[in-house]
């Protein structure tokens, strides 16, 4: 699926409610994710990289905690102040990394399963 | 002044010059009014007929049989060395002609580079696949300068490569203008500080012991570059039979390495088997296989879990004590931790938040003991600050640790006693836990597996599948690329995997892959693959040329991101701290518009090109046809059009 497509899927889940007091548009939030930087560590998928950042695709953080962390990052996570990223905003791409579709079952994917197998 | 035919030039500069400005208009009038004559060249004098035809006064020979630089490769040759990697300099002249036709351009073989970093870089690569050294040979000062890097990183790296420079020699002998430009009174203090030891001698018997020195120097423990400066008048003096025969080549002998003191491993191993959660930290350790089987041993004996820093393949990833993607709690449960060769003990013990106020904190609980044998306090210097910051260890073992750990596993094996069921059943726990790393591993490659630009899980997935049958090697790392290989891949052998730079000197991964591949195809044809990030590429792309020339076959795979992705997240971070946002960080980090083009670089150089690959399920096909051209002997390279990690 490339990123097209997962911004279709977002669309169509930009009417849910986020856990935030605005009303979060999914799109908006995919316009934000991309241009504002976040797939630079986490990945165009929000599926995390080791070394950068961790998965954010269908995040398991509340709201609150979401943007406790944008905020004051635990990490060496660049901040993002309300001067840059407006609460609004944070909630877009809070709904957007909800809306992520479900990734694909490793079971269901034999290429990873002749890797390291022990 | 055209009529007057014999003026020489001489005579027509002078006169030109006492003529003046006055001439001009005068000329320029007359010129306007008939066409210009034809130049006539002016007849030589007699006296230039006689010097350019007659033969000097007295015999004066021109030629000679056997030189200097005979002998400075009769040198070389002793040592067993099998490569000399060059960028032409004339300063080393009469070296390269002894190298190609005394010494039958055979071990060494004169390879040719396109850069002085390449010529020293790919031995670093070589190095570490082959076991030994190669040498490089770069031209004075200037040649010099452009190795300085790779000299930087293979020091770095404790990595031995042999290095010549050369110098002019004497004033009195020199050509005016280039080589005085090319000559330094001190050539190797460019590099002094991350060389391991160099000499400029000054005779042909300075020259053998010299090179025999440097040589051993190089490959102790811990290795790292030398280089020696050969003069350019000894490089080319005429070698008469009775001065040869004066002249002796040391043999050369490899020293035993420093093991470590038996009282101290002692020490070692109470504290080791008296521990409830001991850790075994890993990092430069291994070098062979024996180095790998050995700490299998001593790991399996203390059913102690092995944090990998991936320095060189040190532990198999199928093994159920390979646990590296827990560090984060083993480090914080260890009541001991045993490092090995680390590279930087306090950075593998501390956990950095780089933000205003940059704070601090250990990732090992409070009280833990640790015990580190590295020969890492062997080789300091003032200046380069690659020493890192100072970490005590409760037990410091200066020493080299693969030829200390036949010793620690028996200091280990008399201390055991009744622990044996204790460690057994902490065995199982981290058995247990292993069989959740590959889960977790497979799930998250999972994530962005359709996704385009292609995961570097993906790819990493789909090369292993590639290649899974065949004798294969990686000459990269997987630190840009979130360690897949260490997560997904079954790294079993000691050559299937030689680490990273050493000193993060962009432009080490073409030039070591390029090394590591020629001793891969050396030692039977093993599968060499680069996984190299774009921004790398572009400091070397044309070793392609070099590998196709010497006909050196490796998978190269353009990890293109279109950016020096590590500095956009720096701008990034730096842009968000200001309140400015992060627009423009891609500003001076980025490398769009145009998109380069690589697989028509690589065919440019004479390579295989394939790309860019922006489909995933185009991966897959590409890499087969790769490897199918690698087997007639070529590079190849293949743009696939990836994640940032």
């Amino acid at each position: 699926m490339n990123i097209g497509k997962i911004a279709l899927a977002a669309l169509a889940f930009f009417a849910m409610p986020a856990a935030s007091s605005w009303a979060a548009d999914a799109a908006n939030g995919k316009k934000h994710f991309d241009n504002d930087g976040c797939w630079q560590c986490h990945g165009y998928g929000g599926q995390g990289a080791l070394l950068t950042g961790p998965q954010i695709s269908r995040t398991k953080l509340t709201f609150d905690q979401f943007l406790h962390q944008l905020r004051h990052p635990a990490s060496a996570m660049a901040p993002y102040e309300e001067a840059i990223m407006p609460d609004a905003t944070a909630s877009d791409i809070y709904a957007y990394l909800e809306a992520m579709p479900e990734p694909p079952q490793a079971k269901d994917l034999p290429l990873l399963y002749v890797t390291k197998s022990k | 002044m055209s009529g007057t035919g014999n003026v020489d030039r001489r005579g027509f500069l002078k006169g030109a010059a006492v003529a003046g400005s006055a001439t001009i208009a005068a000329e320029t009038t007359a010129r306007a009014q008939t066409a210009p004559a034809a130049p006539k060249a002016a007849a030589p004098t007699a006296a230039q007929m006689a010097a350019e035809t007659q033969p000097p006064g007295e015999e004066e020979k021109l030629t000679t049989e056997k030189t200097g630089s005979d002998f400075m490769v009769d040198v070389c040759k002793t040592l067993g060395i099998e490569y000399m990697a060059a960028c032409p300099g004339s300063t080393f002249r009469g070296l390269q002609e002894s190298f190609i036709n005394y010494g039958k351009n055979s071990k060494p073989e004169w390879l040719t580079c396109l850069h002085e970093e390449v010529s020293v870089g790919m031995g670093h690569g070589y190095a570490k696949v082959a076991g030994k050294p190669m040498a490089a040979m770069v031209h004075g000062t200037v040649g010099t300068q452009h190795s300085a890097m790779a000299l930087y990183n293979a020091w770095c790296d404790r990595v031995p490569i042999i290095v010549f420079t050369a110098s002019a020699g004497p004033i009195e002998d020199r050509r005016p203008g280039i080589e005085w430009y090319h000559t330094v009174q001190d050539g190797a203090a460019t590099v002094r500080d991350f060389t391991k030891w160099d000499d400029y001698p000054w005779s042909l018997q300075g020259f053998a012991e010299s090179t025999v020195r440097a040589y051993q120097l190089a490959t102790s423990q811990p290795q790292a570059p030398v280089l020696i400066t050969a003069d350019g008048k000894l490089q080319e003096m005429a070698l008469t039979k009775a001065a040869n025969a004066k002249l002796s080549i040391p043999k050369l002998n490899h020293p035993t390495q420093v093991a470590a003191d038996p009282n101290a491993l002692r020490d070692a191993a109470k504290l080791l088997v008296a521990a409830e959660n001991p850790v075994i930290l890993v990092d430069r350790y291994a070098r062979t296989q024996k180095g790998v089987n050995d700490l299998v041993r001593l790991a399996e004996l203390l059913q102690a879990p092995v944090v990998e820093n991936r320095g060189r393949m040190n532990f198999p990833t199928t093994h159920y004590l390979s646990q590296w993607e827990r560090s984060g709690p083993l480090l914080a449960q260890a009541d001991c931790i045993l490092a090995l060769e680390p590279s930087d003990l306090f950075g593998q013990l501390t956990r950095v938040r780089d933000q205003i106020e940059r704070t601090f904190a250990s990732k090992a609980r409070p009280g833990a003991k640790v015990i580190a044998i590295s020969t890492h306090d062997l080789m300091v210097r003032a200046n380069y600050q690659d020493f890192q910051r100072y970490s005590a260890a409760d037990v410091s073992i200066t020493a080299d640790g693969e030829a200390s750990m036949p010793y620690l596993i028996e200091a280990v094996q008399r201390e055991i006693g009744d622990r044996k069921s204790a460690f057994e059943a902490r065995g199982q726990k981290l058995l247990a836990a292993y069989k959740g790393l590959a889960d977790r591993a497979r799930a998250e490659a999972a994530v962005a597996w359709d996704l385009g630009p292609i995961s570097s899980a993906r790819m990493y997935a789909e090369l292993y599948n590639q290649v899974k049958d065949l004798d294969w090697a990686l000459l990269s790392d997987g630190g840009f690329s979130s360690n897949w290989p260490h997560r997904l891949w079954p790294i079993e052998k000691s050559y299937q995997f030689m680490g990273g730079s050493g000193g993060g000197g962009v432009g080490y991964q073409p030039v070591a892959a390029l090394g590591g591949a020629l001793a891969h195809r050396d030692a039977g044809g093993r599968t060499a693959i680069s996984i190299t990030g774009d921004g790398e590429f572009n400091m070397a792309p044309h070793t392609l040329w070099t590998a196709a020339h010497h006909k050196i076959p490796y998978l190269t795979i353009i990890q293109n991101n279109r950016a020096y992705h590590q500095e956009v997240m720096h701008i990034q971070h730096m842009a968000n701290r200001h309140n400015r946002g992060v627009e423009n960080a891609v500003i001076g980090t980025t490398m769009r518009d145009p998109n380069i083009s690589y697989a028509r670089i690589a065919e440019g150089y004479g390579a295989v090109g394939i790309g860019p690959i922006t489909d995933p399920k185009d991966l897959g096909p590409a890499i087969k046809r790769g490897l199918d051209a690698m087997k007639s002997g070529q590079p190849v390279l293949i743009d696939a059009v990836m994640q940032p990690r």
